[in-house]
């Protein structure tokens, strides 16, 4: 994914529900921020490849 | 029909009763007025057999019979031969296809139209409510050229060719050439840079466009390695940038994110802004998928529901314990789970969650102790206080007239967990404390931010007692206090006693304790409620004091002369000061024109016998407001504004008194116990 496409906190927030709902338990903001962060980063590694 | 209701003679009525009955029959599930269809070669063949007769002969014989009825019988002649057609009435009708009653016709058509001048009857002249979008497909370039889309690379194999092309944006006038792009044969030439290069199927005709970046992609890198001088390669450069600008998002906050680089590095950089931005962005989803309680962030589907049942009877529980609960007390105590379980944690959000959501619950925990209180309570710390106007007496502490950092600094509070301070007349009496800096660096901060108030408990170890104090946090220009330290106070001190308040185990946990001392027996202020006035009386204290800061009678007789304003009127702090000026300062003008000198030490312990109040908000007070000045001797002077009314009787008369006092609000008042 471009990077110019995302908008943070709507773009892949999906995963980030999956992630967390997959965890079983709530998580603290941090923790979400950090696993957005990479849910991100991912998505725009995985373009440039 | 019967036989004699056809025509013809007997035979040919007889004959044509009986097709007609075979046609009926045949189409017995027909409408009635639906055409029913056979041939004369069918009827032919099977009436021939049944009479055992020449099957052209009957044929004849059927013909004649069935023309001459044709009321009922409608003889067609078609490609497969002679057809007869009636129906389940007797007669066959062809159906009409005209329509006459169409709605479509009658709309367009009307039978008395309106005159076309008024145009706006058949024409409307508004907007439609909705207008619809129709997608328009956008092609891949310009999705590209306007950053819409990530720019793909194109494989050259599609082009006969091993390697790889970057994708990079070309003029639109190179994009319009129809003619297919033909790689120049530099890639198939063995140069340095592209190293061995396999096979390229490349067509030799001539090139016929330039401009394309072409990008070789090296396939074995060994011998690159062995070249000295390895050519530079023009476009590597700007992928890396492209790369670069492609892992760069821009927030409207102004900030710029590289995904780039590891997450370890964009949380140290902007970790702090990211998750407000963050935060603030779950919140707005409209959805709300992602829910979350403090700083817990959990799916909202997978939120256990609760119902009315449910809210009742943790709303019963709390009333029956009498005091706000943890929810891990709800939880243990009314549903049974047990903290090993998988779904605890899930559970207790849910319970979090729901409560913070239904307006008899109140949320009154700090982080690590999520207490909850319910409508139906007692109040802690009584009524005595009004919390509207406890708001507004210690706003000063959000005005920056706060100055209690200035013997224990907060990070020493923060590093020790514990705040000694001295206990004025104001709190000794009413059981509550200022929140000042230095209780707000040791009391925990509000977990939600709609919280305005938490609950903490207070024990205290001299005397194996536990009391639960409320703390109203500060809102926005109004201060805050901590209270239900009443009991604790008048059981065991005295106003100018040093206490000491420390962390305790849990968040919510403190203690509360004092230096311990003979027994000293002192007459000393108080308030006389049923009278609503101050005076002095014989107590015992076995508490260490700051003796210049104990309100007794030997040192600070002129107290009892205070007058017991109501609280609306010692918020106004200009109003206290000007009345302890009056009754404790030493009068050192005339009769006529009276001046008050006080110390600025006596002055603040006066002061918080009425309320409380910090040195540096007396000295902002003194320092602009007009009526006080500076003296020479250090003290402060205050004139007051001169009144009419000077030199009454009443005036003369208490000016024989020890310490004649005109009150602010139209009296005097005696010394007299």
């Amino acid at each position: 994914m471009d990077a110019k496409l995302i908008v943070f906190g709507e773009t892949s927030l999906d995963k980030l529900l999956q992630w967390l709902r997959s965890s079983g338990e709530p998580k603290d903001i941090r923790e979400v921020l950090i696993q957005y962060l990479q849910i991100l980063s991912k998505s725009v590694t995985e373009d440039s490849e | 029909m019967t036989v004699a209701s056809f025509q013809g003679s007997a035979s040919q009525q007889e004959l044509a009763a009986e097709v007609f009955q075979l046609m009926t029959t045949q189409g017995a599930l027909f409408a009635v007025d639906a055409p029913i269809r056979q041939s004369l070669d069918n009827l032919a063949e099977f009436l021939s057999g049944k009479y055992r007769r020449d099957r052209n002969e009957i044929a004849a014989d059927i013909d004649a019979a069935l023309t001459v009825n044709d009321q009922v019988f409608t003889r067609e002649v078609t490609e497969q031969g002679v057809l007869f057609i009636t129906s389940r009435q007797g007669m066959y009708v062809p159906r009409s296809m005209v329509d006459t009653h169409s709605f479509k016709q009658r709309l367009h058509d009307p039978e008395h139209p309106l005159p076309v001048d008024d145009i706006s009857v058949v024409v409307s002249t508004s907007r439609p409510a909705i207008t619809t979008v129709e997608p328009v497909f956008i092609s891949d370039y310009w999705q590209v050229q306007a950053g819409m889309a990530p720019m793909t690379a194109v494989p050259m194999e599609a082009m006969g060719h091993a390697s790889m092309v970057t994708a990079v944006p070309v003029s639109p006038e190179f994009v319009a050439e129809p003619e297919p792009v033909v790689v120049e044969p530099v890639a198939a030439e063995p140069e340095p840079v592209a190293v061995e290069p396999e096979p390229v199927v490349v067509e030799p005709e001539p090139v016929v466009v330039e401009p394309v970046v072409v990008e070789v992609v090296p396939t074995k890198p060994e011998p690159v390695a062995a070249e000295p001088e390895p050519a530079p390669v023009p476009s590597k450069p700007s992928r890396e940038t492209t790369s670069e600008r492609n892992s760069l998002v821009s927030l409207p906050e102004g900030l710029t994110i590289n995904l780039s680089l590891p997450v370890e590095q964009i949380l140290a950089d902007q970790g702090e802004r990211l998750e407000q931005i963050l935060v603030h962005r779950l919140d707005q989803d409209t959805l709300r998928r992602i829910v979350s309680f403090g700083r817990s962030y959990y799916p909202e589907a997978s939120v256990t529901n609760l119902g009315k049942n449910d809210l009742r009877r943790i709303r019963d529980y709390i009333l029956e314990r009498n005091e706000p609960l943890l929810d891990t007390e709800i939880i243990a105590d009314l549903y049974h789970h047990l903290p090993r379980q998988a779904d605890y944690e899930g559970f207790r959000f849910s319970l979090n969650y729901r409560l913070h959501r239904e307006k008899d619950f109140e949320f009154v925990g700090v982080e690590g102790a999520r207490l909850w209180s319910t409508k139906g309570l007692p109040p802690i710390g009584g009524k005595r206080v009004k919390a509207a106007e406890m708001g507004q007496i210690t706003s000063y502490l959000v005005e920056g007239a706060d100055n209690s950092l200035e013997l224990q600094s907060a990070e020493a509070i923060h590093s020790t967990g514990s705040i000694t301070r001295l206990l004025t007349f104001f709190e000794w009496e009413y059981g509550v404390l200022p929140f000042d800096a230095s209780i707000a660096a040791l009391i925990p901060t509000p977990m939600l931010p709609d919280q305005r108030s938490a609950v903490l408990r207070f024990d205290s170890p001299q005397h194996y007692t536990s009391y639960l104090v409320e703390v109203r946090y500060p809102t926005g220009n109004r201060g805050g206090w901590l209270q239900g330290l009443e009991e604790y106070f008048r059981d065991h001190l005295v106003p100018g006693a040093m206490i000491t308040i420390s962390r305790g185990a849990e968040p919510n946990l403190f203690t509360i304790s004092y230096e311990e001392a003979a027994e000293s027996s002192d007459r000393l202020l108080t308030l006389d409620e049923k009278k609503n006035k101050f005076a002095f009386a014989n107590m015992s204290y076995f508490c260490a004091v700051d003796a210049d800061q104990v309100p007794s009678q030997t040192r600070y007789g002129r107290l009892k002369n205070l007058k017991s304003l109501p609280m609306g009127e010692r918020r106004k702090s200009e109003v206290v000061l000007e009345h302890v000026f009056e009754v404790m300062g030493e009068q050192v003008g005339s009769r006529s024109e009276p001046r008050y000198l006080l110390a600025m030490d006596d002055l603040l312990l006066a002061f918080n016998v009425l309320r409380p109040g910090s040195r540096s908000l007396l000295e902002q007070l003194l320092a602009h407001s007009d009526p006080f000045s500076n003296h020479a001797d250090g003290r402060y002077l205050f004139t007051p504004a001169p009144r009419d009314e000077d030199n009454t009787p009443e005036e003369v008369v208490e000016e024989e008194d020890l310490q004649p006092t005109r009150r602010r609000f139209g009296r005097y008042s005696d010394d007299d116990e």
